[in-house]
């Protein structure tokens, strides 16, 4: 199929530009390690792709070297009938430095190219007129004014596109000896001047366009004003992903729930019912349940990015940040973790630098997420007395999360810190924090319900199949030799009782090794484990009751702290070490981090149970 | 000599050139956004603790580091 290519600055209107063209029938591209995605649909009896927004030609950055890759393989591809530039018509003259590139090089390499003027309502809004027919003289190739927020020449422009990209190929000079390692030089050095004089005669005054954008963050970048709205944001933000989200996992778990039930009711009892059960709807639930968290941590990010926040709170972030060689972009992703690791990693997307996104993702797994709350409630009530201080004000219990979550985000923060310091491996791998601050805008709901579907689609693709596997083996060596009655005498428990050398340092036995080796599959299973092994049913709901078991049991204290600092630092979820290894694209790199970050928690769960004793 | 990173907040400062030391690529893109001589740039922000400056370049507005903002050089103020 032949190929109609759109290109253009970030921030431009151009993803809305292709909603409008495509519909919301598209396909998205990754590519492994860096966060540039191509996105493909049917315009017509074309096939069009948008390419990831590029501020040049001349790169800054690995992500951005991919991308102007990819535009250099559609400018020898013989298949690309037309190429799309998007222009912001509020913007000219930088909107303009990367489209007179893009201009050159499509002279080049034979290639149509059509600039789409998209934001002319703005323009209007703003009393201004641009002369399209003019600027196309001027600039020497076809011009379309749009807007792809109100539809606005919307029609005028497709007919113009399709009309071009069916056009015959003018002359057909061959381009010889062109690889896409030489494109690079044919770029005009610096289209600036150019780009100033367009801007000049026909763009709107700059100080016009950023008269608004300027009063508003009069208000949010203020130290005091600004502070507070940051705040806020960041509360709501933190609030919404376990306050929102807890109806939608808990409706996810009782609907798993009715239909497990359902189902198994059906069958009878038997191993097929209790295969059913236990490993696939337990299983495989204990993962769907963060789903709508996922869902609606992508919405509100979503959100603040498409409106124009995101970028003032990196600005906001930065200073603090990069003291531990992070970037402002990695606040956001650092407190999403503690809802979970999974879209927080996806989130380190937004991070410009590839280093920093590697060392944001790298230490994102250390953030207590929510799946180790029920961890963290069990052995704090098992080992903190419920004192309270200040006449309640102080919770003795409360104080024991709350340091746990700290050594999470201090141990992260370490971590970065040594990282950070690792040599320096080439000038790509670090971008300079120059951040454009974009126009406050409205978000669209459209495209961002789009991008919410797709971020739960991209859990399920990436950490199901790992999680079906895990759980299933689990499950396997659980449940036979099955006359053997119970747990402890199932494969695993003798798993349990074989490693139990390895325990019994951190001064707990084989129960506690196999709740251990059992939250692989998600850090809560810890508690049901446990619960099983300690003949309490439906732990999950009665912790108070498994406390009381463990303590009579006599857990020492030193051991519990050991098995607390356990789950804050080790890396056991094998969803997050599937979406690492996918957004890293490194398996080696992701298997060291797991046994790192494994022997720190264990020295330190060894450290606590003989120190402390 | 003075440099971008110096410019008090609300100034409308001449850019005079940049100063060598960062790496080629990073002076490109700068000269791209329009940082080169004789531009007009207004400082619109400085952030408390030597955080990132905001300025308004041609049509966008920018967040620089100290890193980036100390090697571009200004014009004295008037």
């Amino acid at each position: 199929m032949k190929r109609i290519i759109l290109v253009g600055k970030p921030n431009s209107g151009k993803s809305l530009l292709f909603n409008q063209l495509t519909g919301l029938r598209q396909k998205v591209a990754n590519f492994p390690g860096v966060t540039v995605e191509l996105k493909t649909g049917r315009f017509d009896a074309f096939e069009l792709v948008d390419f990831p927004g590029t501020y040049s030609m001349s790169t800054l950055s690995r992500d951005e070297d991919i991308a102007v890759e990819k535009i250099n393989q559609a400018l020898l591809d013989d298949n690309t009938a037309l190429i799309i530039c998007n222009l912001d018509a509020t913007r000219l003259e930088s909107s303009l430095v990367f489209g007179m590139q893009m201009l050159a090089l499509a002279q080049r390499f034979n290639k149509k190219l059509l600039f789409a003027l998209n934001m002319i309502d703005e323009v209007e809004r703003f009393g201004h007129h641009i002369d399209v027919n003019a600027l196309a003289a001027d600039v020497g190739c076809p011009v379309s004014a749009l807007s792809a927020k109100t539809l606005l020449g919307i029609s005028e422009f497709k007919q113009q596109a399709l009309a071009l990209a069916n056009s015959p190929t003018a002359t057909s000079e061959p381009v010889h000896n062109a690889t896409t390692a030489n494109i690079a030089a044919d770029v005009p050095v610096n289209p600036l001047v150019q780009s100033r004089k367009l801007a000049a005669k026909y763009g709107i005054k700059a100080s016009i366009v950023l008269k608004t954008q300027n009063r508003i963050d009069a208000f949010m970048l203020n130290n005091v004003s600004g502070s507070i709205a940051f705040l806020l944001v960041m509360f709501l933000l933190f609030q919404s992903i376990f306050t929102f989200a807890t109806p939608l996992m808990d409706g996810v778990e009782s609907a798993l729930g009715a239909l497990a039930q359902a189902i198994t009711g059906m069958i009878g009892p038997g191993m097929l019912s209790d295969f059913l059960n236990d490993a696939i709807f337990g299983g495989l639930g204990s993962f769907l349940v963060f789903v709508p968290q996922i869902m609606v941590l992508t919405l509100i990010i979503g959100l603040l990015e498409d409106s124009g926040y995101l970028a003032r709170a990196a600005l906001i972030c930065h200073r603090p940040l990069s003291y531990f060689g992070l970037s402002g972009r990695s606040f956001i992703p650092y407190l999403s973790a503690h809802a979970c690791a999974i879209p927080a990693i996806m989130a380190a997307r937004t991070i410009e630098s590839p280093r920093k996104r590697l060392i944001t993702m790298l230490t994102i797994p250390l953030m207590s997420c929510s799946a180790r709350l029920p961890v963290y409630a069990l052995l704090i009530s098992v080992l903190i007395p419920p004192q309270q201080y200040l006449g309640g004000l102080i919770n003795l219990q409360g104080v024991a999360f709350f340091s746990l979550y700290l050594f999470g985000i201090l141990t992260a923060l370490l971590v970065s810190l040594v990282l950070s310091r690792t040599a320096n491996d080439d000038a790509k791998s670090d971008m300079p924090f120059i951040l454009e601050l974009p126009t406050y805008r409205l978000p669209h709901w459209k495209p961002l319900i789009h991008r919410v579907v797709q971020s739960a689609k991209q859990f399920i693709y990436r950490a199901g199949p790992v999680i079906f596997v895990v759980s299933l083996v689990i499950w396997l060596l659980g449940y036979f030799p099955s006359d053997a009655g119970g747990l402890e005498y199932s494969y695993l428990g003798q798993i349990g009782h074989f490693i139990e050398p390895l325990f019994t340092p951190l001064g707990i036995d084989w129960r506690y090794g196999i709740a251990i080796l059992m939250s692989f599959l998600a850090r809560e299973v810890f508690v049901g484990a446990l619960g099983t092994l300690f003949g309490i049913e439906g732990a999950d709901e009665n912790i108070a009751g498994l406390a009381a078991n463990i303590q009579q049991d006599g857990l020492a204290f030193g051991a519990g702290i050991g098995i607390l600092l356990f789950y804050v630092v080790a890396l056991q979820c094998v969803a997050t070490v599937a979406t690492l290894k996918a957004e890293t694209g490194s398996t080696k790199l992701v298997l060291g981090l797991v046994a790192g970050y494994g022997t720190l928690a264990y020295l330190l769960a060894f450290m606590a149970a003989s120190l402390i004793g | 000599m003075l440099t971008l990173w110096d410019a008090p907040k609300g100034a409308s400062v001449t850019i005079s050139g940049l100063k060598q030391g960062l790496h080629q690529l990073v002076l490109n893109r700068l000269s791209e956004m329009g940082l080169d001589q004789g531009q007009t740039v207004l400082c619109l922000r400085r952030s408390p603790f030597n955080g990132p400056v905001v300025v308004a370049i041609a049509d966008c507005v920018y967040s620089l580091e100290q890193q980036i903002a100390s090697h571009i050089f200004i014009q004295p103020l008037s």
